[in-house]
Formats: C-alpha cells, sequence, structure tokens
C-alpha cells in the first residue's frame, strides 16, 4: 500500500481505471432507471387503482359502450379516459392531456380526482370548456399560477386551458400531466364520442360479466399487460446502453490489471526480499490481495460519488431519447437507487479483485531468487505472450460463433460481442511483439527503433495499456459504424417510400383518428392531383406485440417505394391485391415467416388467417408493420375512415398541387399537409437526436481508455528515470529522449488504433448482424465512413502522444546526475 | 329532508373556501349554510299551480331538485327494513355553450341508497354521481322516469304504479310503489315552502305521504319478499339556508291511524329552532293542516356518538298537544349514519307513545355541535 501511495502515479492509475469504470457503469444504470421509474410514476397516478382496461386496438372506443355498460346493474367500477400527448406553446416537450369524469373517478384515482372535487373548483372543472388542474409539480415547471392560461398548440387548434387549481399534495416528482375534465379533453383533442380507453377494477367474476357485453372489436387487457408493452419497447434501447458501460467496466479492469501489474513487477526486488526473509507464497498472495481490495475500495468509492455526477446529465441524455422514441417521461429528480450503488460497486471490487488475481499469483509464485530479476520476468512474459494470444484468438472465434451461430436473444448478441471484445485485447500483445519483429530489422533510425524494441521489452506493461486503448477505440469504430449504417439504411428507406409528394393526415395524434369523406373525394377528384394512396392506421395484438396493421389502397407510385425482400414483385403486388398481406422485416423475424406462410390475425369475427404475400424492409416499428389492400382491411374491421392520404401532384408540378390543396381545404380543421422532404428531416433529426446519447458514451470510454495510457506511460517513464539518465550521460539530448518517449507512445496508439478498426469493424458486424438483428429484427447494409476509421486512428495515436506529453517532459526535464547517484 | 341538495349544489357553484380540503369533497353540513344562490336559476317566489303527472318530472330552471323516497318495509314473516332511495339533480349552470363533446353538461344527479336491517343491525348505504349527459343521467316527466346509471325510478302509468331499482356493492333493491288513497300534499303555502324571510328563499314541495309499497331487498346473499309505505318527497328551489340557520331535524311519520306527520326543524347557530321551521299533519281521509313551531315541542331524549365524536339525537319526544299527539320516535338503529359526499343522519325510526307508527329522520348539521360541546 505504502509502496502505492509513493508512486503517486500508479495509484492513480489504477484508482481512475476502477473509478471510472465503475462511475460510468452507474451512471448508465441509474439514468436508466431514472427514465424508467419517471414512466412508471406517471402510468401508476395515471392507471390509479385500475386493473384491467378496455381498449379498440388501433382505434378509439365509443363513448357508447360506456354508457351502455355503467346503465346495467353489476357493473364494476368503470371510468372513462379521453388522453393523448400535446404541446404547450412556449414550452419544451409533451405533456399529457388526460380527460377524466370527476364522478367516475373515486375509486380509481381518488388523489387525482380529489384536486378537481376540491368543491371551489368542481364546479367550473365540468362545465369550463377548458378548466384545468395540475399537480404541483407539474404547475412549478411550468411556472403558472392558478388563474393563468396556458395555450395548447395542437394543430389547427388554438386552444387555450385556465389553470383552476394545484395538487398541493399529489405528487412533486410527476410533472406532464394535464388534468381536464373528459369533455375538455374531447373538444380539445377533437375526440367528439370517443373514448381512448376505460379503466376498469375488476374482481372475480367480473370479467364474465363484461365478456358477454363487450362487442368483438373491443379488447380487455390487463394494466401490467399494457404497461409491460410499454417497458419492453425501450428495453431494447436500455440493454444497448447497458452494454457500452459494461464496456467501460471493462476498459476499467485492464486498466486495474495493468496498474497491478505494473506494481508487481515494480516491486520485484521487495517481493524477492519478503520471500527471502521467508513469507510464504500464500501469505504473499493475500498481501496482494489485501492491497487490491483497499485500492478497489477506494477506488469504487471514487466511482460511484462520480457515478451519481455524471448521471445527471447522462439521465436527461436519456430521457430526452426516450421520450422521442417510445414514450414521454419527464425526468428531474435525482434517482438513487441502493441496488445500483451495491451493484457497481461489488462490480468495481470485484473487477478490482480479478484484475489483481494474475499479477499475485505472478508476485507469489515466483521463487525468491528470479523475482529479484526483472529480465526473467519479462522473459516469462513473452513466454506467456503467446498462450494469452492462443486463449484470446480462442475467444475472439467463439465470439463470433455465439453472436452469428447460436440461437437466442440479445443476451446472446451481447456475449458474442464481449467475448470478441476480451479476445482481441488479449491479442494485442502479440500484435505489438509482431510489429517489432516486423520493424526491428528495417533500417529505421535509431530513435524509432530503440522506440519499438523498448515497447516489446516492456511488453508485459504496456500491453495491457495499449489493449485497453484499442478496446475503447475498438467500441468506438464499432459503435460508430453501426450508427452510421443504421442512419444510412433509415435514410436509404424513407427517401424510397416517400415517393409522394404531399402527405395529407389528421392532425390528432393518437390512432384512429381520421379524415373528413369529404375532403377524401374532393382532393382525389382535384385535377391537379394525378394519383392518391389512402391509408388507414390500426394495430393488433400479435404475441404481445402492438403491430401496426395498414389498410391501405396504394397508386403504382406509392408501391414502388416498398424495399421487397423476397419474390418476384409483380407476383407479390398480384397476392396483395388479392388480400394478401406485406409484413415489415422485424414481424417476419419475430414471428418466423416467410413468404407463402399463412399469419392469423385477430378480427371482429375471431381470428383469419391470411396469407403473407410479401417482406418489406422497414425500420418505422421494432415490432412491426402489417399492409393490406383496403378492401380486404374493411372486410374484416370495422374501421371504414382513412387516416392519411398521399398524393402525387399532376405533371410533377408539386406546387401548383399545393395551391390547389390550399384552396380545397380551406375550412377544414385538423389536416396537416407535409411534403415528403419535410418528413425525411424530421426522421433524420429525430434519429439523430436518438443516437446523441451513444456518442456521449463513446468519448466517455476513450476518455478512461486515455487515463489508462496516460498512467501506464507515466509508471513506465518513472520507472525508467535511471535508464533516461543513463542515455542523457551518454549524450542524449533533452529533445532526443522527449522525442524517444512520445514516439514510443505513438507507436502504441498507432498498434491499438490499427488493432481497433479490424476489431472495431468485427464489433460494428456482429451488433448490426446479430444484436440488432436479435433485438429489432431488422437487417441493414454495412456502411464504413473513411473519415471514422481516419478518426479513430488520430484519435488513438492523440491521446498516445497527449498522454506522452507530461511524462516525456518530465523525464528529460530531471538532471541526471542524481539519479545515476542513486547507485 | 332533502336540503342536502342545496348543500351539494352550494359545493359545487359557490365552494366553501380554504379550510375545506377534505378529500373526495365529503363535508359538513354547517360549513356550507351560506352564500349566493346562482344566478340564471328561476327562484321559488310565489305559490304555483301544480300539474300532474307533468310536475313529478324534472325542473331543470330550478338549481336543485329531487325524489326522495323513504319507507318502511317487512317481510311476511315480520323481518323489518328501513329503506332510503333518494335522487337529486344538481343544477350548475342553466345554459350551457354548444360543445362537441356529449359530456359537456350543466346538469348532475347524484342519488343514494341505503338499507337498514333492523333484525340484523345493520345500515349499508352507497352514492353515486354522473352527469346528465349521454343518458348517463337524466329525469323526464312522461312517462316519468329519473335515473342514475343503473338506478332509477320510473313511471309506469302516470305515474303510478312506480317501480325503483337500485344496488350498491352487496345490496340492492327492486320495489313497486302504489298510489294508496292518500292525495298529494301540498307542502307550506300550496306548495311554496318558506325557508326563511327573505323573498325566494323557498321552495316548491310535495309530498306522497303513504305509498303502498313491494318488491324485494337483497342484502348480503339473501333476498327479502317485502311490502310496507313509503314516502315521497319531492323539492325544488334554487334558494339557499340563512346565514342563522345551522342545520335541521326532519320527521316524516306514518302512525298506525293512518295520519302522516312531517315536521323539519331548522335550528339556529344556538340550536334553538328557528320560525320558519315548519310541518304539516295529513288526516285518515287526507284532509291536511300547516304545523307551525308554536303548536308543537320537540325534545332531544337519547344522543348516540359517532365515530368522529359528533352527537346525533337519536330519540325525541315530539309533543303537539292540539292534536292530541305525544309520540316517542326512536332510531331502529343508532348508526344510520350516511358518510358519503355530504354526512348526515338518514334513518328509519319506530314511533310509540300516544300513537304507533314507523317513519324515517333525518338530521344534518351536527358535526360541528360536537367540537363545541
Amino acid at each position: 500500500m505504502r509502496h502505492l501511495l509513493r508512486h503517486r502515479w500508479q495509484g492513480f492509475l489504477a484508482l481512475t481505471g476502477i473509478a471510472l469504470g465503475v462511475a460510468v457503469i452507474l451512471a448508465v444504470e441509474l439514468a436508466n432507471q431514472a427514465s424508467r421509474a419517471a414512466f412508471q410514476l406517471a402510468a401508476a397516478r395515471l392507471q390509479g387503482e385500475a386493473t384491467h382496461r378496455l381498449i379498440q386496438p388501433g382505434g378509439a372506443l365509443s363513448e357508447a359502450l360506456y354508457v351502455q355498460l355503467k346503465r346495467e346493474p353489476g357493473c364494476p367500477p368503470m371510468a372513462p379516459v379521453v388522453t393523448d400527448w400535446v404541446r404547450l406553446s412556449g414550452q419544451a416537450g409533451r405533456y399529457r392531456l388526460v380527460g377524466v369524469d370527476l364522478f367516475a373517478e373515486a375509486p380509481f384515482r381518488g388523489q387525482l380526482a380529489a384536486v378537481a372535487q376540491q368543491s371551489a373548483m368542481m364546479r367550473d372543472f365540468i362545465i369550463e370548456p377548458g378548466a384545468l388542474v395540475l399537480d404541483a409539480g407539474t404547475a412549478g415547471e411550468l411556472d403558472v399560477r392558478v388563474g393563468d392560461r396556458l395555450m395548447i398548440d395542437y394543430p389547427d387548434r388554438g386552444l387555450s386551458l385556465r389553470l383552476l387549481g394545484i395538487d398541493s399534495t399529489g405528487n412533486a416528482r410527476s410533472r406532464d400531466l394535464l388534468i381536464v375534465d373528459v369533455a375538455t379533453a374531447q373538444e380539445v383533442l377533437g375526440m367528439p364520442g370517443r373514448l381512448t380507453h376505460i379503466d376498469l377494477i375488476l374482481d372475480a367474476g367480473d370479467e364474465s360479466w363484461l365478456a358477454k357485453r363487450l362487442p368483438v372489436d373491443v379488447e380487455l387487457v390487463t394494466v401490467t399487460e399494457q404497461a409491460a408493452g410499454m417497458t419492453r419497447m425501450s428495453a431494447a434501447f436500455e440493454m444497448n446502453l447497458t452494454a457500452m458501460s459494461l464496456l467501460a467496466l471493462l476498459v476499467g479492469t485492464f486498466l486495474i490489471f495493468n496498474a497491478m501489474n505494473f506494481s508487481v513487477l515494480q516491486r520485484r526486488t521487495l517481493l524477492g526480499r519478503l520471500r527471502a526473509v521467508g513469507l510464504t507464497p500464500r501469505e504473499l498472495f493475500r498481501l496482494m490481495l489485501g492491497e487490491a481490495l483497499i485500492i478497489g475500495m477506494a477506488g469504487t468509492l471514487a466511482g460511484l460519488l462520480l457515478g451519481i455526477l455524471l448521471s445527471q446529465g447522462l439521465t436527461r441524455l436519456v430521457a430526452a431519447t426516450i421520450s422521442e422514441l417510445y414514450y414521454h417521461t419527464s425526468v428531474n429528480a435525482l434517482h438513487l437507487d441502493g441496488l445500483a450503488l451495491l451493484k457497481a460497486g461489488g462490480l468495481g471490487i470485484a473487477a478490482t479483485l480479478l484484475a489483481t488475481l494474475i499479477p499475485a499469483r505472478l508476485a507469489a509464485n515466483t521463487p525468491p531468487l528470479t523475482t529479484m530479476s526483472r529480465v526473467v520476468l519479462e522473459q516469462a512474459a513473452h513466454g506467456r505472450l503467446w498462450r494469452v494470444s492462443g486463449i484470446g484468438l480462442m475467444l475472439l472465434v467463439t465470439g463470433l460463433v455465439v453472436a452469428l451461430v447460436v440461437p437466442g436473444g440479445v443476451i446472446t448478441g451481447f456475449t458474442g460481442l464481449f467475448l470478441l471484445v476480451i479476445g482481441s485485447a488479449m491479442v494485442t500483445p502479440v500484435a505489438i511483439h509482431g510489429l517489432h519483429r516486423l520493424l526491428v530489422s528495417r533500417p529505421l533510425p535509431l530513435l524509432w527503433r530503440m522506440g519499438v524494441r523498448d515497447l516489446d521489452r516492456h511488453l508485459s506493461r504496456l500491453g495491457i495499456a495499449v489493449a485497453a486503448l484499442m478496446v475503447a477505440l475498438s467500441a468506438g469504430v464499432g459503435v460508430g459504424v453501426m450508427v452510421d449504417s443504421m442512419r444510412g439504411a433509415v435514410n436509404t428507406w424513407l427517401s424510397e417510400l416517400l415517393t409522394a409528394d404531399v402527405y395529407l393526415a389528421s392532425a390528432a395524434h393518437e390512432d384512429g383518428a381520421v379524415l373528413d369523406p369529404k375532403v377524401i373525394r374532393e382532393v382525389s377528384a382535384s385535377p391537379a392531383v394525378r394519383a392518391v394512396s389512402r391509408y388507414r392506421q390500426g394495430g393488433v395484438q400479435l404475441s404481445g406485440r402492438q403491430v401496426g396493421l395498414i389498410g391501405a389502397h396504394l397508386s403504382t407510385s406509392s408501391r414502388r417505394g416498398f424495399a421487397l425482400l423476397s419474390g418476384d414483385e409483380a407476383a407479390v403486388w398480384e397476392g396483395f391485391d388479392r388480400g394478401g398481406l406485406l409484413i415489415s422485416e422485424p414481424l417476419a423475424y419475430h414471428l418466423g415467416l416467410e413468404r407463402g406462410d399463412l399469419l392469423a390475425l385477430p378480427t371482429a369475427a375471431g381470428p383469419v388467417g391470411f396469407t403473407v404475400s410479401g417482406i418489406f424492409r422497414d425500420y418505422a416499428s421494432e415490432h412491426g408493420r402489417i399492409f393490406m389492400e383496403e378492401t380486404a382491411y374493411r372486410e374484416h374491421w370495422s374501421g371504414a375512415g382513412v387516416s392519411s392520404l398521399a398524393l402525387f401532384a399532376t405533371g410533377g408540378d408539386v406546387a401548383g398541387m399545393r395551391r390547389a390543396l390550399g384552396d380545397l381545404l380551406t375550412g377544414h380543421q385538423g389536416l396537416v399537409i407535409t411534403s415528403a422532404g419535410a418528413i425525411l428531416e424530421e426522421s433524420m433529426a429525430v434519429f439523430d437526436r436518438t443516437f446523441r446519447v451513444t456518442g456521449v458514451l463513446r468519448i466517455l470510454l476513450l476518455i478512461v481508455a486515455f487515463i489508462g495510457v496516460f498512467g501506464a506511460l507515466m509508471a513506465l517513464q518513472l520507472e525508467r528515470s535511471k535508464e533516461y539518465a543513463v542515455l542523457r550521460a551518454l549524450g542524449m539530448m533533452r529533445a532526443q529522449i522527449a522525442a524517444l518517449i512520445g514516439g514510443e507512445s505513438l507507436v502504441m496508439g498507432l498498434v491499438a488504433a490499427c488493432i481497433a478498426v479490424p476489431s472495431g469493424l468485427l464489433m460494428a458486424w456482429l451488433l448490426i448482424e446479430s444484436v440488432q438483428r436479435r433485438a429489432f429484427g431488422w437487417t441493414m447494409s454495412f456502411e464504413v465512413q473513411p473519415w471514422l476509421i481516419l478518426q479513430v486512428i488520430l484519435v488513438g495515436m492523440g491521446a498516445a502522444v497527449l498522454a506522452a506529453l507530461y511524462p516525456a517532459w518530465r523525464s528529460s526535464a530531471r538532471d541526471p546526475a542524481p539519479r545515476l547517484r542513486e547507485d | 329532508m332533502r336540503r342536502l341538495a342545496v348543500i351539494v349544489w352550494f359545493l359545487l357553484v359557490t365552494g366553501c373556501g380554504e379550510e375545506d380540503r377534505t378529500p373526495a369533497m365529503q363535508v359538513q353540513v354547517d360549513q356550507v349554510m351560506g352564500g349566493e344562490p346562482g344566478s340564471g336559476f328561476a327562484r321559488a317566489m310565489a305559490p304555483r299551480t301544480f300539474r300532474f303527472p307533468v310536475d313529478h318530472g324534472p325542473h331543470t330552471e330550478y338549481a336543485t331538485e329531487w325524489w326522495y323516497l323513504t319507507g318502511n318495509l317487512e317481510t311476511e314473516r315480520g323481518r323489518r327494513f328501513g329503506y332510503q332511495f333518494t335522487l337529486f339533480r344538481i343544477g350548475l349552470q342553466p345554459e350551457m355553450p354548444a360543445s362537441d363533446s356529449g359530456w359537456r353538461t350543466g346538469q348532475l344527479y347524484m342519488g343514494h341508497i341505503a338499507i337498514t336491517d333492523i333484525a340484523g343491525g345493520m345500515h349499508v348505504s352507497s352514492e353515486r354521481l354522473a352527469r346528465a349527459a349521454l343518458g348517463l343521467a337524466g329525469a323526464n316527466a312522461n312517462p316519468l322516469a329519473v335515473w342514475l346509471e343503473s338506478w332509477s325510478l320510473k313511471g309506469e302509468g302516470e305515474p303510478f304504479p312506480i317501480h325503483v331499482q337500485a344496488e350498491g356493492d352487496d345490496f340492492g333493491l327492486s320495489l313497486e310503489l302504489e298510489s294508496g288513497n292518500k292525495p298529494v300534499i301540498l307542502q307550506g303555502d300550496g306548495g311554496l315552502s318558506r325557508k326563511s324571510a327573505s323573498p325566494g328563499n323557498a321552495s316548491y314541495y310535495y309530498s306522497l305521504t303513504r305509498l303502498p309499497t313491494r318488491g324485494t331487498l337483497r342484502l348480503g346473499g339473501a333476498s327479502y319478499r317485502v311490502s310496507g309505505d313509503s314516502w315521497l318527497d319531492r323539492e325544488w328551489s334554487s334558494s339557499a339556508l340563512d346565514s342563522d340557520q345551522s342545520g335541521w331535524d326532519w320527521f316524516a311519520l306514518q302512525l298506525a291511524d293512518n295520519r302522516e306527520l312531517m315536521f323539519y326543524r331548522l335550528r339556529d347557530r344556538d340550536g334553538r329552532m328557528h320560525p320558519f321551521s315548519r310541518g304539516s299533519l295529513v288526516g285518515a281521509d287526507g284532509g291536511f293542516r300547516v304545523l307551525e313551531p308554536a303548536e308543537l315541542r320537540l325534545e332531544p331524549v337519547r344522543y348516540w356518538r359517532a365515530a368522529d365524536g359528533t352527537r346525533y339525537p337519536v330519540e325525541w319526544r315530539l309533543h303537539v298537544p292540539a292534536e292530541g299527539l305525544d309520540l316517542r320516535v326512536r332510531a331502529v338503529l343508532d348508526d344510520q349514519l350516511m358518510e358519503h359526499t355530504v354526512r348526515y343522519w338518514e334513518g328509519a325510526v319506530d314511533v310509540t307513545g300516544s300513537h304507533a307508527g314507523r317513519g324515517y329522520l333525518e338530521m344534518s348539521g351536527y358535526s360541528g355541535s360536537a367540537a363545541r360541546e
């Protein structure tokens, strides 16, 4: 221990390795938990005591059903809910507008109902259009007082809400609920006659009472089922983040290993003496482990503190992404979870001990005499080199096999990925050795040759630092290439899919909003419009997934936008016209469907089998989408309306068509006209926002590796200060020594980058082929941006050189005389 | 009885101040006694001509209205029950602007149902609230129909026989009411019932004092065929109680000699009888007369203490010397407390003393007094 205190750099290296690893793990875990907790809080507040829910898949329920059930004796407690996300003028983010009927609320959300039922408010809440009640937390966030007005930004509907009251007793952490009367919600959201869902509290027996009275297209689900669907949605995303954080710990473990290894090597004299004075190998081993435990604990503690700090920023990023992709969460409070702390802490200490095992055994098991000799040690290290590399190679191959061949879910994919990473890290030292072999015989400048030879000579210490840097860089390559590939794939897919000039849809956000049939007739008849495709947005539950079901009348141009994955195009469309299904790739993957297979869909008249006529590439939903010809759709599902239109301009005159549409649609409310370009732009912006958090994690990883290289170099240079003194005394210039150190670092960075590039590409390939496919079911072509590779090489070398600056300056600045005099 | 709706109406229309933050809007009656009546509603200013069956239906131009049924029933083997079934109409606003939403309305209904099982020593009750929209709740005059979700009071004829159907969690009732042979009693001044000296602070109030009733009561797992007599009070108004009134004791008694006595004692802040307290005595032949406060003495004999400490007089002496009535009115069960949106005591009573009989008693405004004692 005193040794590490004395050799500050080494202590620092070990501590930072653990601390950073632990910090990243904890931060990611906390961020995931915070957004999950925020979601659950909002969901719990919304669900209240409800056990079940009535929903109409792909649409909204008729309020007549509610009234009919309520008027029957024996009706279980039930409450109507009309809800959707809205934006408020001048406010970022979305808010959930929840319309409730106070008189049905008491058994469900007593707390929520009580606010509005505070007598002074109740009357206005019911009779005043736009009357609003907020939680104290939401009111605080919006900075509004009772009596203030809030403008709802609903397309074509500038409606204002007036704040009637604030629930000071409510949960201050719920920050996104706008509570209004069910009538206000229907008015604001343009949902007259319809309910988003009906909440129920069912006892045994109630279910059969209800079953007898439900229309066939209405579904009874438990709230846990629904919540599970929601959380499952973001599980894949969380998994990605967790994997990134584990990579950080892996890099951290390398650093610890490196530091502990170092401290053994450096103290070989001391250890040899200890052995010589009679300490048994077991005692020595224990001594080393005890020391590691202390460092591990200190580092872990620092890591936990750092992780808590880090999690604050990360939480916001993760929440923003989840809000964008899955459901709205607004996270603000720091979510400190004991279990997460324990987990991260445990991992930190375990990683430290694990990383110490080999160096400790090394120290304990060498006989007293040879412990003294360094050359022998390096020789032994070189001997082990091949064994380590062999194991590494084996792991690498196993990783590939596990990820690509072994069946299983995302976990299997990630396991393979980790094996690959560890494998390539273990191969790294041998690559340095190879490089040395390659360069040593070349007519290189002396300094360069010295540098390369030094690296090889100090392989046992530097190898691990290089490996750590390599892992960080290769994660950068892997994730970077994956994100680029995805972006490219999504971009191509969208630009192909959006064949129409202009899209026309109802402004309402929720499913089931339909266009006025008059609008459809008029638009279709307009001479400025060459062709029209109609879409009816619906949904079905298929093996626990909410799958999009679209009844569509597709024009020839729209059909061209589909990237069909198999089958003859003409045959696919012929099948589609005869009532066959076009299913998206993720759905085909998850259900194991192929062209020609039968897929049973729940219809009003029970399950009906449909032939899969084609499979198309689709990134719109990881749960899958199904397209079906409009007439076939109407035969089986009640929704006769059309949700959106794709319009093609006559003679390509888009501006002319837009003008004609403008004339036609004046006076029609709640319509949104968007160009294909705007949709593409918006989608890509969402995509980029989504992956911002991945970028941040990449940088974090690099920082961890940078500190690792810096520490390793620092320690090495300190150890070699005597050597440098000799060189100085032999007449070497300061600049030359600095160049020697700098050159060595540069080579380290270069080696790391050279291995990181192939290993990173391999990793990206696995991420795309195995992890993404297993998690989302979609495939994409592998896309490598040359500048990304260049960037990684430069970053690696830059990091190495940067890390060498201080050691180089220090070593060269020293006056050689005192160092020499020490002997 | 009956003024409960006024209170609910007050709750909704005027609010009752900051101190009332009790959840689920449960309030004590005397906290909401003051205030101005809502604007836009008609007021009961002068006697009017009642027309039946139209007047059995709703009067939405007034702020509050109720159909208030109570009764004492028994099985063939003599097992006795009391029941209360009340539907209140509460007008929040006389006219509502047009809306896309069918839920938007200015009218609400509140319902209370209670059954007292005397042999079982049990009083069960339930409350419902719904808006008069989409058919969730509402009222029609002809044919008579007043309903709140699955609870209903419906006239098969004009309007008799009347069918009553309602249920709570583990109980319910299904009754058929006949007209009997008593006339419609127009209370107060030809149906105008003044509650204070201020003009317009009055209601239109008529009673059907003895309606032969038969049907089924459901309680726990069991169901009982019952028969007996019910009493229907109908009242509508847009008025409030005066600030010097703190509560009331409302008697509706059916005597064995085929007379019926109604008396409401309005209490002032000191617990004394308010001069606008009134009653009526219906003779066996259907003739009736008004009872003035000066004509009778009303004394609590025994109190029952509720869980919250409030003391309710559950046994009374009611003395009308001019009519030779010296009655002992005793709750069949002490705890017949209705703890819902508004807390009050309403329950079946036995009449002994100079005359036997059965009836119903309502008491409100006692919660505050417990604190003062």
